[in-house]
């Protein structure tokens, strides 16, 4: 059984202490709460969860070996950058209202205009001066030979 | 590009464009003060533009740009002469290129096609011969605003040519210099649009248009009726590939060489060629692909499956256009909605939660002012100014009532202008405004819109046609066009003096969908609806979702279909804002756009719904063969039958003859269109059975192999695992005798001319597709068919799966015969229009409605002839107490078409917008 405290963990893994929550909270890792504002793990649990994370092995044992629940802890300095963790990883991503269309020729026009009718942000890309595409080069459409400008 | 579907974040690179967008009007001096002169790529390098350009007349945006590769400043330092004259200042040499972080939640590439450039061929001497051009030359050369002003004249000596060919297939179903082995799909249908527009353009009797071809793939809706009128017409198919190309006499024109079908060599004399060059993947494509990491197939278009059109093989990137295949604008536009569709039901969280609604500025109120009218008549680039005078239109303008102010514009539609309009509206305290240009169909809204951002109401602006209805025909008599354009513009006048602000109603939509048929199309477009929020209803005839995918084995690139059948039937019966109803038909409809209320009958019980918008996905079935001995053995069957009773169960043996008879009853007077499935169907059939037992003998016996697009792949492996292909005409079909138990197929091969005789142990009949009777939702909807029976869509190129009664939304084989990927694309189409429709809590209403006077006296003679039912009796009291009739219209159902007003005796009803003064007014204008 491993005994820690939330804030030493962040400080020897360099990662805010929310994160360490969060993980608790997501049973990512899978601590229970115990006194004294202290977490218990057992031991095989946070190592399978160091493996899973890319946490190296002796950054691991340093950990396991300073125990961080009790006394003074020192930064393990490779735990540094070793964690790329990304900011918002538990948080439920936010979807954009916004989407890039490439290509302004007939089709791109279509799809701009019925996704900024509907109620979404259009960025549209053309390569050339003005859009159109081919459509604009044609003097007239079959069947109907109605003029394609 | 980094992130993931939902939150993309992408790096653009913008290039400079050297003119101020925000300063620049488009006045066209820099273009003119230009030294430069370089080949204009708009117009395949035929005529010349400068180095400071726009792309051409109508572009959007309609600002100038710099081409930094030929201005001279930009290249050799020194000139800045459009600098120096440039009125606004906009010109700026130190615009520097920009790198841009979008962030956004989906991608849709559709960069499109890089047209085929046939200088590689020598034989065709495209860069060797100048009248050799290609179709897409060809098509600027007949441009109204083309290098020639649409007048057609062969590049060589500039004068007519009388005698014109178009060879087909450059670039497209070949394997010879080029590897485009796929069909461009679109050549076919505009060499004919070509040829039938050339004689549109020459005088005289002695014009002809050739058209060599392999085989003529007119396979869309209405396309073998265009064809058929082309022959009709005169024009000349030959099937035939030329294989030189020889200066002709005297250096101009051309001299062909082909062997015609009978093996005769003809060397025959044009005065022009054009090549039909195909549609290829460009060099984009691949740099796409590798930014966005997605796949492309052999010919580098985007990979997509059967079932997924437009999705990439990576979530959150989409693909449509002919980026995704070769295809015609018809079906861009609806791949392009169905990305639109599959965006929005990625992000339908997020709807509504970056976008603003514009805004415009109180309008003023005018009711105590006189008129003050301007009038702006539009040049259209020569459109209008080749043969009305538009400056003495102008002038005449100014002699009339109430005109305060004129002016002349080149394109009065164009961006700068109606920013000039506004200006002047404010500047001259205008309070009218008529525009003598084109049509009101198309440009009127531009106009109210412009109107309203100069803070007056929309209404006040009237146009009057001296495009379409006046120089477009009479281009023969331009003094007495000008004297109609000055009487049109006399009428328009006339009427806005006595016009009225309007105002439009808003009505609350009923954010529910209607979806009647439960095919792979009804329930791709439930899905779709459902995903983006939306309560769906769905109705199906019989007692099973799945409609004619039930029959089907595998789709066109292979997938087996019964899986993905139940596993849309599971989504769908699993769905939580989809309601499904079975053995049900529709049995009454009222209301309009946005408001629909309906009875339906489900299992013979009668039940209410309501909905605000609906998608007809009703199909359509598998015609039952009269010829070919069809009925009279078991082994003589169709293709569903076929693939039923035989390729499910592996029933063929190893030395079995099967024979295929394409266009059964098809393309024929009784079926005059192209069911554009079988072709293909036959080629995979013919494929699975060679595979399986390579012995095996196939004959399909066709009039035109309409493997369109990338099926082509499939005619070619069928040729070289040795499947026989014989053709026929009309006029020598084959003939199926059946011998006791055996059929026997009797017919000429018209490449070694000698007759054959098949013995088949099996006779597949490609009968074709027919429409389901759909009188009774045309009567309920007050929508239409074609003369085959399919749905008509509102516009076929622009609008193709929307109706034309507004709310209604079609997709899949209720409108043409078409494969399934094309049936789930449409269906995702029609499913993105009525989300837009949908997505508004209230719509605008238009205002053009009727209304009720003081006079009406309740005589209800209207009720009798208003064809959308808004006309309903109501019993009021007046003032004095006294109870009478009279009549109310609904203005949700009300189309503003004007019977009722034409009906009633004593202007007891009228239509805003044309009331008895405005055309009193005009009509007196007309007559003085």
């Amino acid at each position: 059984m491993f005994v820690f405290k939330v804030g030493k963990l962040a400080q020897m893994l360099n990662v805010h202490r929310n994160t360490i929550t969060n993980w608790i909270k997501t049973e990512k890792l899978k601590a229970t709460p115990a006194a004294a504002k202290q977490y218990t793990i057992p031991t095989r649990e946070f190592m399978s969860f160091c493996r899973e994370e890319n946490i190296p092995d002796n950054v691991c044992q340093s950990i396991l070996k300073h125990a961080p629940g009790t006394g003074h802890v020192p930064v393990i300095e490779e735990a540094k950058g070793k964690l790329k963790i990304p900011k918002n990883r538990f948080k439920p991503e936010k979807k954009l209202g916004s989407v890039m269309v490439v290509g302004g020729g007939i089709a791109g026009i279509q799809a701009t205009l019925d996704l900024a009718d509907a109620g979404y942000y259009v960025y549209m890309i053309e390569k050339t001066a003005g859009i159109g595409g081919a459509m604009a080069q044609l003097d007239k459409t079959f069947p109907t030979n109605d003029c394609s400008m | 590009m980094e992130g993931d579907v939902g939150n993309f974040s992408v790096k653009i690179k913008q290039k400079p464009r050297y003119i101020d967008m925000d300063k620049c009007i488009a006045c066209g001096v820099c273009a003119e003060k230009c030294p430069k002169k370089v080949d204009d790529e708009f117009n395949m390098g035929i005529s010349k533009r400068k180095a400071a350009y726009i792309k051409y007349g109508q572009s959007v945006p309609l600002k100038y740009a710099i081409d930094p590769d030929q201005c001279i400043y930009l290249t050799r330092g020194k000139c800045r002469a459009c600098e120096k004259f440039c009125p606004t200042g906009a010109i700026n040499f130190d615009d520097k290129e920009r790198t841009h972080t979008i962030h956004v939640g989906v991608v849709i590439l559709a960069p499109g096609f890089k047209p085929f450039d046939p200088s590689i061929y020598d034989v065709y001497g495209y860069a060797r011969l100048k009248d050799v051009v290609t179709s897409l030359d060809y098509e600027r050369l007949l441009s109204a605003s083309g290098p020639n002003m649409g007048h057609l004249i062969r590049p060589s000596d500039n004068r007519e040519p009388k005698k014109i060919a178009w060879i087909q297939c450059i670039g497209s179903r070949s394997h010879n210099r080029c590897d485009n082995t796929f069909c461009s799909s679109v050549c076919c249908m505009y060499a004919i649009k070509q040829a039938l527009v050339t004689a549109e353009h020459l005088s005289g009797n002695d014009i002809s248009q050739t058209i060599f071809f392999m085989d003529l793939r007119s396979h869309g809706k209405d396309f073998e009726r265009y064809y058929n009128t082309a022959m009709e017409k005169g024009i000349r198919f030959i099937r035939a590939r030329p294989h030189t190309i020889d200066p002709g006499k005297d250096g101009n024109g051309v001299s062909m060489r082909y062997i015609t079908e009978l093996g005769e060599t003809v060397d025959e004399a044009f005065d022009m060629a054009v090549l039909s060059i195909g549609l290829e993947a460009s060099q984009d494509s691949i740099f796409l692909a590798k930014t966005f990491n997605i796949d492309l197939d052999a010919h580098h278009f985007a990979a997509t499956t059967s079932f997924t059109p437009v999705e990439s093989n990576r979530a959150g990137v989409l693909v449509t256009g002919a980026f995704q295949a070769p295809k015609a604008i018809p079906r861009s536009v609806a791949q392009a909605s169905a990305a639109a569709a599959s965006a929005a039901t990625l992000l339908s969280d997020a709807r509504g939660t970056l976008t603003k609604t514009k805004t415009y500025p109180q309008a003023t109120d005018i009711s105590e002012q006189a008129p003050a009218i301007g009038v702006f008549v539009c040049a259209c680039g020569i459109n209008i100014s080749n043969v009305v005078d538009v400056n003495a239109v102008a002038n005449y303008a100014k002699t009339l009532p109430h005109v305060v102010y004129v002016e002349n514009n080149l394109f009065t539609c164009s961006a700068d202008t109606q920013e000039l309009i506004a200006e002047k509206i404010k500047k001259n305290n205008l309070n009218r405004v008529v525009i003598a240009a084109c049509t009101p169909r198309t440009h009127e809204p531009l106009f109210q819109e412009t109107l309203k951002e100069a803070s007056l109401n929309g209404f006040m602006v009237e146009m009057a046609n001296i495009r379409n209805q006046n120089a477009w025909v009479h281009q023969s008599d331009p003094e007495k066009a000008t004297q109609k354009a000055m009487d049109q513009v006399r009428m328009a006048v006339a009427k806005i003096t006595f016009s009225s602000p309007l105002s439009q109603g808003k009505l609350k939509v009923n954010q529910r969908v209607l979806i009647i048929g439960g095919g792979v199309s009804g329930m791709t477009s439930a899905l779709s609806m459902a995903d983006q929020g939306f309560d769906t209803l769905i109705l199906e005839k019989t007692d099973t979702l799945g409609g004619n995918a039930r029959a089907l084995e595998c789709a066109f690139k292979g997938e087996p279909v019964q899986p993905m059948v139940e596993q849309l039937i599971d989504q769908i019966e699993s769905h939580e804002n989809i309601t499904v109803y079975k053995q049900s038909t529709l049995e009454s409809v009222s209301g309009s756009v946005g408001n629909f209320n309906g009875s339906i009958s489900v299992n013979n019980a009668s039940m209410d719904i309501d909905f605000g918008g609906a998608i007809l996905t009703t199909g359509a079935g598998e015609a039952i063969p009269q010829s070919y001995g069809y009925g009279e053995h078991s082994h003589i069957m169709t293709h569903l039958e076929f693939d039923r009773e035989v390729m499910k169960n592996q029933k063929t043996e190893p030395n079995d003859n099967v024979v295929f008879i394409q266009c059964v009853g098809s393309r024929e007077p009784e079926r005059p269109y192209c069911s554009r499935i079988c072709c293909v169907h036959s080629v995979k059939t013919a494929i699975a059975l060679k595979t399986r037992t390579p012995d095996i003998q196939v004959f399909i016996l066709y009039r035109d192999m309409r493997t369109y697009g990338v099926w082509e792949q499939y005619y070619q492996q069928a040729r070289e695992l040795g499947v026989i292909f014989i053709r026929y005409d009309l006029d020598s079909k084959p003939k199926v005798t059946l011998k006791q138990k055996e059929i026997q197929v009797n017919i000429t091969d018209p490449i070694i001319g000698i007759p054959l005789e098949i013995q088949a142990d099996y006779l597949v009949l490609a009968s074709g597709v027919v429409a389901h009777d759909s009188d009774k939702l045309t009567s309920l909807f007050k929508c239409s068919v074609d003369s085959d029976g399919f749905l008509n869509e509102a516009h076929p190129k622009l609008r193709p799966v929307d109706m034309s009664v507004n709310g209604l939304f079609l997709a899949g084989m209720c409108n043409y015969p078409k494969p399934l990927d094309e049936s789930i694309e449409q269906a995702k189409a029609a499913a993105s229009r009525a989300g837009v429709l949908l997505s508004r809590e209230y719509m605008e209403l238009d205002a053009i409605k009727s209304f009720v006077t003081d006079k009406c006296d309740g005589c209800a003679l209207c009720l009798d002839v208003c064809p959308y039912d808004a006309i309903f009796l109501k019993e009021i009291t007046t003032e004095t107490g006294e109870v009478t009739k009279r009549v109310v219209t609904d203005s949700a159902l009300c189309k503003g078409c004007g019977i009722c007003f034409a009906t009633c005796p004593k202007e007891g009803i009228m239509v805003h917008g044309f009331t008895m003064d405005e055309l009193k007014a005009q009509v007196s204008a007309a007559m003085a």
